[in-house]
């Protein structure tokens, strides 16, 4: 009956935060700090993983395909179908889950308890509107960027242990990264992107919303943001996958 | 004008607001009284639509506005301003952000206009030359006077104040209700003010309402409240030994 109640309130939350905004100007203003905030305040962290896991993919693969009678640069096709199918979509989503998720649920949770939220209300501004619908729109914009240069470290990040370790001469894995590629990958990757930052956005922003209490329930609706955002990307990634890659 | 009308609220079984009525005049400072616990809270929330009724009416003048729709409330909500507790203001902005915040959102005038309105609405609560400051960065005191700067920046008909001196020293908390008061008057807004401090009630409580266990005990102005024979109030105006004597 809870999980019932939460479902509705969520939904009506979204209902007040997708209404028109009082100011265009204001929403701009709002939507560029949450870029910031959200998006490329997440550059470095993105990055740094995706070459490593790109690197590490390298190396598995290499590891597990001795059979010589498989060519070289499969190497690079498995580690450019592990980036753009799963790791630069799904897995740095979970990574933002953490990152993202867990400061939207402490900020709002921050604002809920100290009466900032009830402010706006008392103001005849809707807070829903002005404090929820910028960070989805960021994220919405901005996280498939992310996922973009992800793809792209972690295929520099296979290329340089190709280069440095001696795994596969790179020209195979250079080979192996454009053999049979279908762009439908690239939308496959982009619209689960899309899908986890409206997740990651929402959920963590109705958790930290509807706080009661002090900072240890902050900490807690932080927490939980993160896990259910986690577990909902899970799921959602077994829909769209199932859906979009018949 | 504001008028609560038979006003009900439970939480589980227990009812925190139970039959109140009461009237709040204009250009008066009108307090709600009671102990911790007492139910003030939840009337002065309700009263600005925070918390939703169970049964009763709250009247703005002749509009209805405990069974408004959202959209209509909104009209009346930028005629309120209102101090919360802890001041409530917003930690990423400076005290001019804060106080401009209101009429960024619901004004057209240009940035010249509103930077002209801030700086009037701080001159008037004593907060000059902070203009860039973080409210990290101000005292108790100061936060309290940027935030009635912000309640009154639009203006506003209806002033509310949720124990505006809780917190500061008397003698600020003091200064604070002097000040509401003096708006309250210049500005001829409607001013219901929560408070359990005596000081404020013989100060500035031009009307006095008392709530003892969610229920409205008495009501009177605040040369009354120290005359009167209602028992429970009597318990909470002279709670200290000290008080007690005196009285006799």
């Amino acid at each position: 009956m809870r999980l019932f109640t939460q479902i509705g309130a969520y939904l009506l939350l979204m209902r007040r935060t997708f209404t028109r905004p009082e100011k265009h100007t204001v929403l701009y203003t709002q939507v560029m700090r949450e870029i910031e905030k959200v998006g490329i305040n997440s550059i470095v962290i993105v990055l740094v993983i995706s070459i490593f896991v790109g690197a590490v993919i390298t190396i598995q693969t290499n590891y597990n395909i001795e059979n010589p009678l498989l060519p070289r640069y499969l190497i690079g096709v498995t580690v450019r179908d592990s980036l753009l199918l799963e790791f630069s979509s799904t897995m740095v989503a979970l990574l933002l889950a953490g990152k993202v998720g867990s400061s939207i649920a402490s900020e709002l949770g921050m604002m809920r308890v100290t009466e900032q939220i009830d402010a706006l209300e008392v103001m005849g501004v809707n807070p829903a509107s002005l404090l929820i619908l910028p960070k989805i729109i960021a994220a919405m914009f901005f996280f498939p960027i992310l996922c973009l240069l992800s793809i792209g470290m972690g295929l520099l990040g296979g290329y340089l242990t190709c280069l440095l370790a001696d795994v596969i001469p790179p020209s195979d894995y250079i080979y192996g990264i454009q053999y049979a590629f279908y762009p439908h990958y690239i939308t496959y990757a982009m619209t689960k992107t899309v899908v986890y930052a409206l997740i990651i956005t929402s959920v963590s922003s109705f958790l930290g919303y509807y706080v009661e209490g002090g900072a240890v329930e902050v900490g807690k609706s932080s927490t939980r943001a993160v896990v259910h955002s986690c577990v909902l990307i899970i799921l959602a990634n077994l829909v769209l996958t199932e859906t979009l890659l018949q | 004008m504001i008028e609560v009308k038979h006003i009900f609220k439970k939480y589980e079984d227990t009812y925190v607001l139970n039959d109140v009525s009461a009237q709040f005049e204009q250009g008066k400072c009108n307090l709600i009284i009671g102990r911790s616990g007492s139910g003030k809270t939840v009337l002065l929330k309700s009263i600005v639509g925070l918390i939703d009724l169970d049964e009763g009416e709250i009247w703005y003048g002749n509009h209805l506005f405990s069974h408004m729709e959202s959209r209509a409330r909104q009209e009346i909500r930028q005629e309120m301003g209102m101090l919360f507790q802890g001041g409530a203001l917003f930690d990423s902005l400076s005290v001019e952000e804060n106080v401009m915040f209101p009429l960024n959102m619901l004004t057209g005038q240009s940035f010249r206009e509103k930077l002209e309105r801030v700086n009037f609405c701080l001159d008037r609560v004593r907060v000059s030359h902070s203009n860039r400051l973080y409210p990290s960065e101000l005292s108790g005191g100061m936060r309290k006077r940027v935030a009635i700067a912000r309640a009154i920046v639009l203006n506003p008909k209806y002033l509310f104040c949720d124990e505006p001196n809780s917190g500061l020293d008397p003698e600020t908390g003091m200064v604070i209700d002097r000040l509401i008061k003096e708006l309250t008057d210049e500005f001829q807004m409607t001013t219901i003010v929560n408070t359990h401090d005596m000081n404020s009630v013989l100060e500035i409580g031009d009307k006095v309402v008392y709530i003892h266990d969610g229920c409205k005990c008495w009501e009177g102005t605040r040369e009354e409240v120290l005359h009167t024979d209602n028992k429970d109030l009597n318990n909470f105006v002279f709670a200290t030994r000290l008080a007690k004597q005196i009285k006799g």
